[in-house]
């Protein structure tokens, strides 16, 4: 019996099946906030709070738009690979990454502003409001890290063992970036 | 059983109130986090669930490695606080606002939320491994409809933990941002909720109960058909009856807080859903008692102890009906017959088909067999000192004893019944002891048991005792629920074996199969032992030690090195063909 490669084989590999359920426990973590959102929010009016800026709608919908489209390049980087098409893999992922830090530094830039602003201390709303989102900001974290560290691997070619990790780590990119959709319209929504 | 010396008598001085909150949080949590749910999930899911499904190992060998050293590590952390005379104080479920730095200014809150924590990394990684392997590793001609009742036991506890555990780890983060950082989630002066404490930790909570009390069915739907020398009645029934369990435990919550004031609505739905969860417990207890019934059963210790799990089971569960009408829960709650409820449950239903097990599996573990008449005295001292225990508390909480005191006035009627009920323990005691002494005997004196002493129908028995460390010399080809009762398909493997065929003798191979109809996929490369994962936690113990003692710079730095240490851990590829 030989080792059925990556193209031969008829299901999805372990390592897919791994991060499936871990994304699935991840969505727990997240469904509990988004709960606990509007479990604070359905107890106190106005929300947000006297002295508490309402939160700005336009460019965190413009920039949950620029992180979502990422998707489409990890998607394309796999399909590519899978081919065994290994510089237009590198080439989708390097541009994923570049969109993935920017966004990142965006938001932490604004998660920073919103800090000197109204303190997370000083109302449930900032509690749950900074908990929810820095919480996003740690999971693009690790996506953006997980994204680099493919990006690297994949220099030195494609193996089959690569193909899972890249499989894996483009599934976490799109349930992240459907959480970012869902976040963000949660944390602009007293505005709308 | 210092709790119980403590209440014996009135007016009791063994232990002051605080060391008693102590001992008593200590108990709730040691015995859930540490104990049930290590030993029913990872002593023998991880031990059995590769044996039944003809696999060679865990799906993530080096995952399993690093689960095992995290909840070392766990519970190093959390028991570090004994010592340091700073245990937990608030019961296992903590409730806020007792949980506040304005009530409990010391560590003991900050250890048991950053331990519990430490320790969800640990059961997450654990159960994302049983699914995989239950999912991916079955032997070829394994699918679900013949897959082991454990295995869906065990699966349907892992899919519980993977949900519920996430929402723990939220609630006990909102908490240490609280005390910490000063955040408003619970307190209500800043527009928080303490219910949302409540909500939270009983959305994780009771599942978890369900999560002890899985494993334990599992066992004893493995014990059942193989002393009653049948196959299982209504095995698909049966099967869907687990998964049943587990998903309608997140549909119950609430009932945990009825007297909570929440509104009527909700307390309807709860009671309403509560209720449901009586359906497939009871067709697995017809399922069990009909498969003895309709078999020829032997009454060795093993199916004692299922039988002792049943009875106990039945009146654990009888009078957790009586919590699902909702008048009745007002009147009881925090009483001594909740007490009573939940370690017939916990205690009774949940580690009785334990200690079958440990006697069902015994010879195939160690190659041995246990001493039967022993065995079988064990079983009669531990019954009757769980009843002598546990049976008195339904009474005192009737008669209104609360519970979680540490000590009670004379003349409430409450003494000799609180008496039996040490005496009860010290029983209960020996009669554990007898367990653990005889197969601590049997261990090195017992006569060989050979392969499969009893004759049982799953994979784990189709090997030899003790298992050799690849499990299996000829991955086994599956046509039934019940394969080693195959004789034709056993011999097929032999035969098989001296062919060469699906033997994989060539490093550490193992089949992976589709997730559905089991048919034979591809034959995976399984990684080798490494130093990473035993690393990796020494490295976020540090995290957690600092985040205690709120040295957050370091705490960043070993998350960093923790990263860095995945890295390393998976730098080295295996070889391509």
């Amino acid at each position: 019996m030989s080792t059925a490669s990556y193209a031969q084989r008829i299901s999805r590999p372990i390592g897919w099946w791994g991060m499936a359920v871990f994304v699935a426990g991840e969505a727990m973590v997240f469904g509990a906030l988004l709960v606990t959102y509007f479990h604070l929010r359905i107890r106190n009016n106005p929300w947000p709070p006297h002295g508490v800026p309402e939160p700005k709608v336009a460019v965190p919908l413009f920039l949950t738009g620029v992180l979502v489209s990422t998707s489409g390049a990890m998607q394309y980087a796999l399909v590519r690979a899978r081919r065994g098409f290994a510089s237009d893999a590198r080439f989708a992922l390097l541009i994923a990454l570049t969109l993935q830090v920017t966004y990142l530094a965006l938001q932490l830039h604004f998660f920073v502003d919103d800090l000197s602003k109204f303190s997370p201390s000083a109302t449930s709303y900032g509690s749950i409001y900074f908990t929810l989102v820095g919480a996003h900001h740690a999971h693009v974290f690790v996506g953006v890290v997980l994204t680099a560290w493919i990006l690297l691997r994949l220099v030195r070619g494609i193996t089959s063992y690569r193909l899972v990790g890249l499989s894996a780590i483009t599934w976490y990119w799109h349930f992240v970036n459907a959480l970012a959709i869902i976040v963000t319209l949660v944390q602009v929504s007293p505005s709308l | 059983m210092l709790i119980r010396t403590q209440l014996a008598g009135a007016n009791g001085k063994v232990l002051g109130p605080d060391a008693y909150n102590q001992a008593m949080t200590m108990h709730g949590v040691t015995m859930i986090f540490f104990f049930i749910v290590p030993i029913g999930i990872g002593a023998f899911g991880n031990y059995l669930i590769p044996l039944m499904i003809g696999a060679r190992d865990m799906a993530f060998p080096r995952m399993n490695a690093l689960s095992y050293w995290i909840f070392l590590a766990s519970g190093l952390f959390l028991y570090s606080s004994v010592f340091l005379g700073k245990a937990p104080n608030c019961g296992w479920f903590c409730y806020t606002p007792l949980n506040t730095r304005q009530f409990d200014p010391g560590l003991n809150v900050d250890f048991y939320a950053l331990g519990l924590i430490f320790n969800g990394i640990s059961s997450t990684a654990g159960a994302i491994n049983l699914i995989v392997t239950v999912f991916k590793l079955r032997a070829p001609g394994m699918s679900l409809n013949r897959m082991p009742l454990f295995a869906y036991a065990i699966l349907a506890v892992s899919f519980s933990l993977v949900f519920a555990l996430p929402v723990l780890t939220v609630d006990l983060l909102f908490l240490e941002l609280q005390r910490k950082a000063g955040f408003h989630f619970f307190d209500v002066a800043h527009g928080g909720d303490p219910l949302l404490w409540q909500h939270l930790f009983w959305f994780f909570g009771h599942p978890e109960v369900y999560i002890i009390i899985l494993p334990a069915m599992g066992i004893a739907t493995s014990i059942i058909p193989t002393f009653a020398k049948r196959k299982m009645i209504a095995f698909p029934l049966v099967a869907l009856a687990e998964l049943l369990v587990a998903f309608i435990g997140f549909g119950v919550w609430a009932h945990h807080m009825f007297a909570t004031g929440i509104a009527t609505a909700q307390l309807i739905f709860f009671a309403g859903a509560s209720m449901m969860v009586v359906i497939p417990s009871t067709i697995q207890i017809f399922a069990w008692l009909f498969t003895v019934n309709l078999g020829k059963p032997d009454f060795r210790a093993p199916l004692l102890f299922i039988g002792g799990f049943i009875a106990l089971f039945v009146i654990g569960g009888l009078s957790g009906i009586m919590f699902a009408a909702i008048p009745f829960d007002q009147a009881t709650t925090d009483s001594y017959f909740v007490v009573a409820h939940f370690h017939f449950i916990i205690f009774g239903a949940a580690v009785f088909p334990l200690l079958g097990g440990m006697y069902y599996w015994f010879p195939k573990v160690t190659g041995r067999m246990y001493h039967e008449g022993w065995a079988k005295a064990s079983f009669w001292v531990t019954f009757v000192g769980t009843m002598l225990t546990f049976f008195p508390m339904h009474i005192v909480g009737l008669l209104g004893m609360t519970r979680r005191i540490y000590t009670y006035a004379p003349g409430l009627g409450w003494e000799a019944y609180n008496l039996a009920e040490t005496i009860g323990s010290f029983l209960l005691t020996v009669g554990l002891l007898m367990v653990f002494g005889n197969l601590l005997w049997s261990r090195f004196r017992g006569v060989p048991s050979g392969p499969d002493p009893f004759y049982g129908g799953t994979l784990e028995w189709a090997t030899t005792s003790p298992p050799p460390h690849y499990n299996f010399a000829v991955i086994p080809i599956v046509r039934s629920p019940y394969p080693n009762w195959d004789r034709e398909d056993r011999e097929d493997d032999v035969r098989r074996f001296e062919r060469g065929q699906l033997v994989l003798e060539s490093g550490h191979e193992t089949p992976a199969s589709t997730v559905r109809d089991g048919v034979l996929d591809e034959v995976l490369e399984m990684p080798s032992e490494s130093g990473w994962p035993i690393l990796l936690a020494f490295a976020l113990s540090i995290v957690f030690i600092m985040l205690l003692t709120t040295h957050y710079v370091i705490a960043g730095i070993f998350i960093a090195i923790s990263a860095l240490i995945l890295a390393a851990w998976h730098l080295k590829e295996p070889a391509e063909e």
